[in-house]
């Protein structure tokens, strides 16, 4: 391994963030391989993957345990080892109720809730929040030197971030404590404005058809008792992504529209006090071939136009390519590395192939 | 069948949504009103025309009328909406400060997303009733598809009441050809493809119109198989020969695929350009006229 990857693979967690569809997946995986190959133990954790890089991982689809990823054939050099991991956000929220329910019957009652079911599911942040749990839960287990972290898609680093805090805040707001309290508890607590809110809230459910608010109750209910767990393990993860020993990838392609999008990671990242180890940019192409100078008679005329015209597109996608690169380079701060991760010319789909790329990452 | 009302642009993140989608108001802009509007809350494809910073871009100085753009807020929807079930002001306004209220809406599975696609409804109505069209720059097809399955999740959740009726209306505007139907842009790579098909198949299962398959950034071959032989002694030139029937096996790869799931596909050439300028999306939209709005025209 050279510089700068070397610096990045030597911490203990490496989190990929970046915008959709510029190969984060992937190059996490890269990443945790080009990692074991240098002899290191690495858990790779992947949100989503595609069907084939699950193949090439060899994971199955429903699973949610860190499975062994045999390196063999995969070159010399000294062999660590490599787990990978699949995450299922309402699997994981579903552990955690399972952990911290003070009773069968409270798990029960909140595994049941309709609230909980649309919460675990579609409540902006909970696949962030579960992708920070299970990261703690791979930590504190030990066992591997560097976890690197495949993030949830998201137009901000703060969408991924900020998710403990938000799903705490959810939890702890004075409203909702205030839904899930019977009326006994609440008389001689509720302020005129807590009043209102509870009627205007009954008023929401009688004309939208909802009938929410029994849910509700229901669902904060089950959640006493389990507040501080969560609020202990929120702390706990926050602490482990400031700490000296985690760093984040910011993972983007070389194209102009991704500019504005890296800024705003590298604004996020750094407000939230998380150290950026580089900015890996994925599918870079290669150099273009040095041709050789056709002589008139080895081919026709015909084709040497063609010859001009292909040489003339392909250097204007260069150019183009290396403008959006300049660009990304300016974009990010000074004392950040910038790593380039080559386009093979065919889609990465076997670990041959994401270890192709590790082998030819360069700085850039 | 022509365009219906409302055209609704996804994709897999990375294959040009935003573009096509300011390429196609573009066009259809040239021949009648239409409304460019952003579902992904950044305007891209608005920007890309010069449309939100007030300047005009050359893109849009040649069109003969300009689309509109169109942005959507998810408060002012969620307020305007509270206004409607809750006639009285200072109740409604409560409602809204309360925060209560708004941990339960966000606990409310795709609200927020259901008062979009209700705002749509909305005005595929009128660009029906007033002979114009919209063109939605939509999130990327996974988000894209959430939004236009949550009608049919909330009728489940509220099987009485007013959200229940509001939801079948939006369900029968979405499985109305006449007046909504997504293009699903590609670029001809395994996973776009790839994405495209599930996202065809899913809309195939909500019974929703597919206009198109937009195979984006496709390459012609240039070279056939002799040439290329004929280059033997030439590497560097056989060698970017090599990368550019490559380049077109995947694109006749990804053309045979969408097709094959029943899908009119529609190709839009890969740009060889240092720099993409307005008239590149000018070039587009002249495309994009040609294949898609041709009906249109007559009309």
């Amino acid at each position: 391994m050279k510089p700068p990857v070397e610096s990045i693979l030597a911490k203990r967690l490496v989190i990929c963030v970046g915008p959709g569809g510029v190969g984060k997946t992937t190059s996490s995986a890269m990443l945790a391989l080009v990692a074991a190959g240098a002899g290191r133990a690495v858990d790779v954790m992947t949100i989503d993957p595609a069907p084939r890089l699950l193949d090439a991982l060899g994971l199955d689809a429903g699973s949610n345990q860190p499975q062994a990823v045999s390196l063999d054939g995969l070159g010399r050099g000294r062999r660590g080892r490599m787990r990978a991991m699949r995450m299922d956000p309402k699997h994981t929220f579903d552990r955690i109720i399972e952990r911290y329910a003070p009773s069968a019957a409270a798990r029960d009652a909140i595994l049941a809730n309709r609230i909980y079911r649309n919460l675990s599911q579609t409540l902006a942040g909970v696949a962030d929040y579960m992708a920070i749990e299970r990261l703690l839960e791979l930590h504190e287990q030990g066992g591997a030197d560097l976890i690197v972290l495949d993030t949830p898609p998201a137009a901000e680093a703060i969408d991924f971030l900020d998710a403990p805090r938000r799903l705490l805040e959810f939890l702890n707001s004075r409203a909702v404590t205030l839904l899930g309290a019977s009326g006994n508890m609440l008389r001689g607590g509720l302020s005129i404005v807590d009043f209102a809110a509870r009627a205007v809230l009954a008023a929401f459910d009688r004309v939208t058809g909802l009938h929410l608010l029994r849910d509700v109750q229901g669902f904060i209910r089950g959640f006493d008792g389990m507040y501080p767990g969560f609020v202990e393990r929120a702390a706990r993860a926050q602490a482990l992504l400031r700490d000296p020993s985690c760093t984040a990838i910011i993972v983007t392609t070389a194209e102009r529209e991704r500019i504005a999008q890296v800024s705003s990671f590298v604004e996020g990242l750094t407000a939230a006090g998380v150290a950026i180890g580089a900015v890996l940019v994925n599918r870079v192409s290669a150099e273009l071939p040095r041709p050789t100078g056709a002589r008139r008679g080895d081919i026709g005329p015909a084709l040497r136009r063609k010859l001009a015209a292909n040489l003339a597109d392909f250097r204007a996608l260069k150019r183009r390519e290396q403008g959006a690169l300049a660009a990304i380079r300016d974009a990010i701060p000074a004392g950040v590395p910038l790593i380039i991760a080559p386009e093979l010319g065919y889609e990465p789909r076997s670990l041959r192939d994401l270890t192709e790329i590790g082998r030819r990452l360069k700085p850039g | 069948m022509g365009l219906p009302r409302l055209i609704f642009v996804t994709g897999k993140g990375g294959t040009g949504k935003s573009t096509i989608a300011a390429a196609l108001a573009l066009a259809l802009a040239r021949r009648r009103r239409c409304l460019l509007a952003s579902l992904d809350g950044r305007s891209s494809a608005a920007q890309m025309l010069g449309l939100e910073a007030g300047g005009e871009s050359p893109a849009t100085r040649r069109a003969a009328a300009a689309p509109e753009p169109l942005k959507f807020d998810r408060r002012a929807e969620l307020e305007a909406f509270i206004g409607r079930i809750v006639p009285m002001r200072a109740i409604a306004n409560r409602m809204l400060r309360s925060r209560t209220f708004g941990y339960v809406t966000a606990a409310v599975p795709g609200l927020e997303a259901f008062l979009l696609m209700e705002r749509l409804r909305i005005v595929a109505g009128d660009a029906a009733l007033n002979d114009y069209y919209v063109v939605a720059d939509a999130p990327a097809s996974g988000s894209a598809l959430e939004m236009l399955a949550v009608a049919a999740g909330l009728r489940a959740l509220a099987p009485l009441g007013t959200l229940n009726r509001l939801a079948a209306g939006v369900e029968t505007m979405l499985t109305d050809p006449r007046r909504f139907g997504v293009i699903l842009t590609a670029t001809p790579e395994e996973l776009g493809v790839r994405e495209a098909l599930d996202t065809a198949r899913r809309l195939g299962e909500l019974r929703i119109r597919r206009i198109a398959a937009l195979l984006n950034c496709a390459v012609d071959p240039l070279f056939d198989a002799a040439e290329v032989e004929a280059l033997r002694k030439l590497d560097g030139h056989r060698e970017l020969a090599a990368r550019r029937r490559e380049l077109a096996r995947r694109t006749a790869a990804a053309r045979r695929q969408l097709s094959a799931a029943g899908m009119d596909v529609i190709e839009l050439p890969m740009l060889f350009r240092a720099e993409l300028h307005g008239r590149e999306l000018a070039n587009l939209a002249r495309r994009l006229g040609a294949a898609v709005v041709a009906d249109e025209a007559a009309g």
